[in-house]
């Protein structure tokens, strides 16, 4: 198989760019596509080449896949790398490649689809051994549905099984509430999807959201890359991601790696991949696999020193896979959105002013610039923040260090929620689940209000104080006329003397 | 010059001063020695609070400063002397309940009674000055515990009008 020379990025943000920047390291050349917003952004500027694909909507551009392989074809791109959201798990999108002649840097269609499908997906993980959360195998019905809750005990939760994203998940913890909730969780799937069917399955309590990172290659090859503890969620989205898990003993991580390595061989796996899994009192039940290369991949890669998008690219031209490092220290990630930290409404504007942080440990994927507009029309993630300590304990100093350091102006941001979190007594013990989000406080510490309340006081004086200064300059007498107010004397007196 | 500042209900006075030897700022019997510098780009500053180093950014809209600092985004409301003074008198006075006239005229209707419970921004009195009706609306919601004023009555600049509770 020849190698990879040029690849189309059929994404945009900053995992467009993250895939450019291993593209450019590797001497390959990049082929970015854009939608109108998007005429500015950085991954159109760092590309080697830019195509233009359509309309602002995603269903114009990066979710139009005729576009998007045309532009791929047009180009002469001999792959392709879908990034996580828009065609990262279409299984068309990845045939169309596969027709199209461009190798599609991903897993196989059936892949994809047998993983997407989460009623299908359980089957699958339990043919292969792997523990799941006892539930029904297959969607419910409204006839089924009482008796089924009954028989794997309350608390319960309906799921859509198209679902993601926390779309169509309803907890119900009796009866009387059953049937309500379940029509509510198929409307929902219904709008969200298309797909109104929905499955049932016990609640674990106290929950950890503890996933696998997997790469497989076509020779059969399947290697794990340890765990990546996501337990910092708010509805279901991912806020603090870390690496190591606490709460994991290297025996269960070596369980929770084979079970999610077996899966993937189940399946026909190709690529990166990320197995997700519950953890409660020292047992784990498989959630779902995710055919894509995860937002949170840093946290791994800080922690193995490894390129995932390289090992991607590396599979995709037909390589065996290279050994997995031994990990160490620990890593964490926090995801900076565009939205309001007490209501999680997105926050949209003109970023005007940015600060990076630096120093030892510290990476920032982001596709942030001066002057960028946060539009509606995408997901509100502006950046990652990802840090690498010896420890958890100087990984979490570093982080908090970090979060100060980076300051976004123009929108609201995640960050402040982000750094009582990591600042909570709760997720410094490491025994937090995933209801963790909802104890954090809302609000700033009274300390820093207090100082805050002094600093902009102090912030008018200092700007009326300059106001004045600059108004008295300006009406000193005896000071020469400004020269514009004589041009303008000049300009009317040839108007009305001609 | 004096200065109230407000986040949410909390509200602090600062009396701040340029004196010989730099800023002083005042509140309560607390006496802070500030020191400022502005950086390059005008809205970033080196704030020095009794020789504690703070880096802020400030963006002062009128009475609106959207501060960043300590990795914290702030939305505080701050008015000066001149400002605080126009709001009392327009009725707006902060974490008091009382509704006043904004200018000189005539009371064309009350539309809240004593102990009605009123909404956010609902419409208490209606005031008729230099030919327009201007609608005076609760600032919080809250009962009405008092009507200080009738239909046709003539009221004055910052006449109390209303108390709520």
């Amino acid at each position: 198989m020849p190698p990879i020379r040029r690849i189309l990025v059929a994404n945009r943000g900053e995992i467009a760019l993250r895939v450019i920047r291993t593209a450019q390291e590797m001497g390959i050349e990049t082929v970015a596509v854009y939608s109108d917003a998007d005429r500015r952004s950085l991954h159109v500027r760092q590309a080697t080449r830019a195509e233009y694909l359509g309309g602002s909507k995603p269903a114009e551009s990066y979710l139009d896949i005729q576009k998007v392989v045309a532009a791929a074809k047009r180009t002469g791109c001999d792959a392709l790398h879908p990034g996580y959201g828009f065609l990262s798990e279409n299984e068309d999108a990845a045939q169309a490649c596969i027709d199209a002649g461009i190798e599609f840097l991903g897993p196989p269609p059936k892949a994809i689809l047998a993983m997407g499908d989460k009623v299908e997906a359980r089957k699958i993980a339990m043919a292969a051994g792997v523990p799941l959360v006892p539930g029904l195998q297959e969607e419910v019905s409204e006839q089924r549905l009482v008796e089924a809750a009954r028989q794997v005990g309350y608390p319960v939760m309906l799921k859509a099984a198209a679902g993601g994203g926390g779309k169509g998940i309803r907890i119900v913890r009796e009866e009387k509430q059953l049937l309500e909730a379940f029509h509510m969780a198929r409307a929902e799937a219904r709008g969200a999807f298309g797909d109104d069917r929905v499955y049932l399955e016990k609640f674990v309590t106290r929950p950890r959201h503890v996933e696998i990172q997997v790469m497989a290659d076509k020779h059969g090859n399947v290697v794990h890359y340890g765990e990546r503890e996501c337990s910092v969620q708010r509805r279901h989205q991912k806020l603090v991601e870390e690496s190591p898990c606490s709460a994991l003993t290297p025996e269960l991580r070596a369980q929770m790696g084979k079970a999610a390595c077996d899966l993937a061989r189940a399946v026909g796996y190709v690529g990166a991949g990320t197995v997700e899994f519950l953890y409660s009192e020292g047992r784990f039940y498989f959630l779902e696999m995710n055919t894509r290369l995860q937002v949170e991949h840093p946290v791994t890669e800080m922690r193995y020193g490894v390129d995932l998008v390289r090992e991607q690219i590396r599979v995709g031209q037909g390589e065996t896979l290279t050994p997995v490092p031994e990990p160490r220290g620990h890593s964490i990630e926090v995801r900076v959105n565009a939205e309001d930290p007490e209501t999680y409404f997105p926050s949209l504007g003109l970023i005007s002013r940015i600060n990076l942080p630096g120093g030892p440990g510290v990476r920032l994927d982001s596709a942030l610039y001066r002057g960028l507009e946060v539009t509606p029309f995408y997901d509100s993630m502006l950046a990652k923040l990802v840090v690498h300590g010896v420890d958890r304990e100087q990984a979490i100093a570093r982080c908090v260090r970090a979060l100060r350091e980076l300051r976004i102006v123009g929108v609201a941001t995640s960050l402040p929620t982000a750094l009582r979190t990591l600042q909570s007594a709760e997720f410094r013990g490491g025994d937090y689940d995933t209801g963790i989000l909802e104890r954090i406080d809302k609000k700033p510490p009274a300390e820093k209000r207090d100082v805050a309340l002094l600093a902009a006081a102090a912030a008018k004086f200092l700007v009326a104080e300059q106001a004045g200064a600059r108004a008295a300059a300006a009406h000193l007498p005896g000071q020469a006329t400004p020269r514009w107010s004589l041009l303008g004397r000049v300009d009317r007196m040839r108007r009305t003397n001609p | 010059m004096k200065y109230t500042s407000k986040i949410g209900t909390e509200e602090r006075e600062f009396v701040i001063e340029r004196t010989k030897d730099g800023l002083r700022a005042r509140c309560g019997d607390t006496v802070h020695v500030l020191e400022m510098a502005l950086v390059g780009d005008g809205q970033t500053f080196s704030l020095l609070v009794d020789g504690k180093s703070y880096d802020v950014v400030a963006d002062v809209q009128r009475e609106e400063v959207l501060l960043h600092m300590l990795g914290e985004r702030f939305v505080v409301h701050v008015e000066d002397e001149r400002e605080h003074a126009a709001h009392a008198v327009a009725g707006h006075k902060h974490g008091k309940r009382e509704l006043r006239a904004a200018m000189p005229g005539i009371v064309v209707e009350v539309k809240a009674a004593e102990g009605d419970t009123v909404a956010e921004g609902q419409t208490l009195v209606v005031l008729e000055a230099m030919k327009m009706q201007n609608p005076l609306a609760a600032e919080t919601a809250g009962k009405v515990v008092r009507v200080l004023c009738k239909q046709g009555e003539a009221v004055a600049a910052g006449a109390l009008l209303m108390e709520m509770e």
